[in-house]
């Protein structure tokens, strides 16, 4: 392998008596890069994480760490430091004794470790909080000891385990970017397990989406979001919508058979993969936007599926409707509200009609289009 | 009338007036009355009345019975203190290890042997423990016999345990399973990522044990010692089966007074003793466990 990365995967496969959890992942992290594993829960995300870390071992591939195999190294050898989604700080200890725990196993000096740790204190905000226990500490406090902790034996890497799960939904937002500064400013690399879409894409330099114990796509949070490889990553980023159409490819676009809901239209093909045949087209619900049915549809290109508003609701920022179109509902937001009943026609731009071949015909791997889109999230 | 009428009629407007709410608790009374009863006769009265006949001597009060106690068996006091004490602690550390063992071991089927067996021990009566460990602690002994046979020892080498060493054998041996009971089950019950997060920064399993989890299980540890401490002191068989010699416990003690004189005096006094020795033990509990409240 020419092109090393700092920490590299390869062919990494985990078991669990027969049920396979984790198959064929090949990663390659560079040093100082944040990287997010995403996906749902049971998707082995968090056994890949403990796999990294050391405290279980693949039942295939390897590990390593700047071309150093650590496949069969004990967790403390890897240079890396997990923070637990539970924090796991120790209720017995207080602040300090919890953050210099891992300079008194390596045998530092105890001046070391007092000027080490209250540098710690002081970098996560935790001044004043040394002498506390663990049960005295609000929750956001608890997650900075828990980081404390891991960074005061300078890892290499830092393994994050849902660290923010257990916050407040306010704190949250705040912590994620104030854990994204300090990332940056140690250089450390990092690694974030998470199931949050949107923590990801604020966080990470790159998503490694996971789909039953294999990489469905990863790249840059923009790429995920924008050109989604499977129909599985397009539905977990957001394009909930799904409407079954069916269409031929023609040259450079793909023609989308007159439907229940909509006439025939033609979509720029870009580098998607596409057979002719049955479709599942995916949109995300503000992506599509919706005009009184007779009015003009400025916008051209994309594809216009005519229906009739069930429900409005007000999420915040736009109207958000339920369409009926044919017989399947879409959601779709809109700057004004309309009625229920109303006859709408709902416009999807181009970029943003996510097009997979049906699992049944086609190509298995429908791959989507490498040209840039732009879509304003 | 303000104030006071304000106040009334808060009182009677509650949903369970001045009423019902006595009625309730004179129901509640009633409903702890056969516990309490049974209680009272036959524990607080005969307690009362051990107590009472300590201090008195030919149907006089006086400190007599203490007088001769201390004359008699200090020795004796000393020790089961030592006996009990010493046993605590060797009780302590075997079930804080067979708790680790459980908790941080690596080989599974290691694990469920011993999970298996440990608890065997707890399910023997006292008096059986003393019966096995005659059989096999003395000169003529199963210990004795097998090593002889695979030539660690000769006949005339051999010694017999059953002195204060077999006590302590026999207490350890029967104690050890209930304290590794309670132990292992607070060791199991707690979050796992906080050994792991020990393992993470480099922790060896022992340090793990040491440093994370007893700390951890440290009050459960105290309730089952002083339990234990509490049970071996009101031990009979044992001493009278293993340690048939002076000096002994003072169970033995008690028993000999009553069933060899008659002497109630002074076996109470031995009594109230052991009771000061027992509970100072679960003061120090109580106080641990104030501490750790606070």
């Amino acid at each position: 392998m020419s092109a090393q990365g700092f920490l590299e995967l390869r062919g990494i496969a985990s078991r669990y008596g027969t049920n396979q959890v984790l198959s064929d992942i090949d990663l390659s992290i560079e040093k100082g890069e944040f990287v997010a594993l995403l996906g749902s829960s049971g998707c082995g995300k968090t056994t890949l994480l403990r796999l990294i870390a050391g405290f279980m071992a693949p039942s295939a591939g390897d590990v390593s760490v700047s071309s150093r195999d650590v496949t069969r190294l004990a967790p403390d050898k890897r240079g890396m430091a997990l923070v637990f989604q539970s924090y796991a700080l120790w209720p017995h200890m207080t602040v300090s004794q919890n953050i210099a725990y891992g300079l008194k196993l390596r045998g530092v000096p105890r001046a070391e470790i007092a000027a080490r740790v209250s540098a710690m204190q002081q970098l996560l905000g935790l001044d004043g909080l040394g002498d506390r226990k663990p049960a005295a500490l609000s929750g956001g406090q608890r997650q900075r000891v828990a980081l404390g902790r891991a960074l005061a034996i300078d890892p290499e890497i830092l393994l994050l385990d849902e660290p923010l799960s257990n916050l407040d939904a306010r704190i949250r937002l705040t912590v994620r970017h104030e854990l994204r500064a300090l990332q940056k400013r140690l250089g450390i690399t990092a690694i974030h397990v998470t199931h949050d879409r949107e923590e990801a894409m604020v966080m990470a330099d790159r998503i490694v989406i996971l789909d039953k114990g294999r990489i469905a796509q990863q790249g840059t949070p923009e790429e995920v979001y924008n050109r989604p490889a499977s129909a599985f990553v397009a539905a977990f980023m957001g394009a909930e919508n799904l409407l079954h159409l069916s269409g031929r490819t023609e040259g450079d676009d793909f023609v989308l058979a007159a439907g229940a809901a909509n006439d025939e239209c033609r979509v720029p093909l870009g580098a998607r993969l596409l057979a002719s045949g049955e479709v599942d087209a995916r949109f995300r619900p503000e992506a599509a936007r919706l005009f009184a049915a007779g009015d003009a549809i400025g916008a051209a290109g994309g594809a216009v599926f005519s229906g009739q508003v069930l429900s409005v609701s007000y999420p915040g920022g736009h109207w958000r409707h339920v369409v009926r179109l044919g017989d399947t509902e879409i959601m779709a937001d809109a700057d004004r509200a309309f009625q229920p009943g109303d006859a709408v026609n709902v416009h999807v731009p181009a970029h943003a009609l996510f097009l997979f071949n049906a699992p049944a015909s086609g190509p298995a791997t429908p791959i989507s289009r490498a040209e840039p889109a732009k879509v304003t999230a | 009338m303000s104030g006071g009428s304000l106040f009334r009629r808060g009182e009677t407007n509650h949903p369970l007036g001045t009423k019902s709410m006595s009625s309730k608790r004179l129901l509640g009374l009633l409903l702890v009355l056969p516990a309490l009863l049974v209680i009272v006769v036959l524990f607080i009265i005969p307690l009362i009345l051990s107590a009472v006949g300590a201090f008195k001597v030919d149907g006089a009060f006086g400190l007599g019975n203490f007088v001769k106690t201390f004359e008699l068996y200090t020795q004796d006091i000393v020790f089961t203190l030592l006996i009990t004490g010493l046993s605590t602690i060797l009780i302590g550390a075997a079930s804080v290890a067979i708790g680790g063992y459980l908790t941080l071991g690596e080989h599974p089927r290691a694990v469920a042997i011993l999970k298996f067996l440990y608890r065997w021990p707890m399910f023997i009566p006292f008096i059986v423990v003393g019966q096995i460990l005659r059989t096999f602690l003395a000169k003529n002994g199963m210990m004795n016999n097998v090593a002889i046979e695979l030539g660690l020892t000769t006949p005339l080498d051999a010694v017999s345990l059953l002195d204060w060493r077999g006590i302590v054998i026999a207490f350890v041996w029967k104690q050890t399973p209930f304290v590794a009971l309670l132990v292992s089950g607070a060791m199991a019950s707690l979050n796992r990522d906080t050994i792991e997060a020990a393992r993470n920064l480099g922790a060896s399993r022992l340090r793990v044990l040491v440093e994370i989890i007893v700390p951890q299980v440290a009050m459960t540890l105290t309730v089952g010692l002083v339990l234990s401490f509490v049970t071996m002191m009101s031990v009979l068989s044992v001493p009278l089966m293993i340690n048939a010699q002076s000096p002994t416990m003072l169970t033995a003690d008690i028993a000999f007074r009553v069933n060899s004189y008659g002497d109630y005096g002074v076996a109470n006094a031995l009594g109230i003793v052991s009771l000061v020795l027992a509970s100072s033990v679960a003061w120090i509990y109580l106080r641990a466990s104030m501490k750790e409240r606070a």
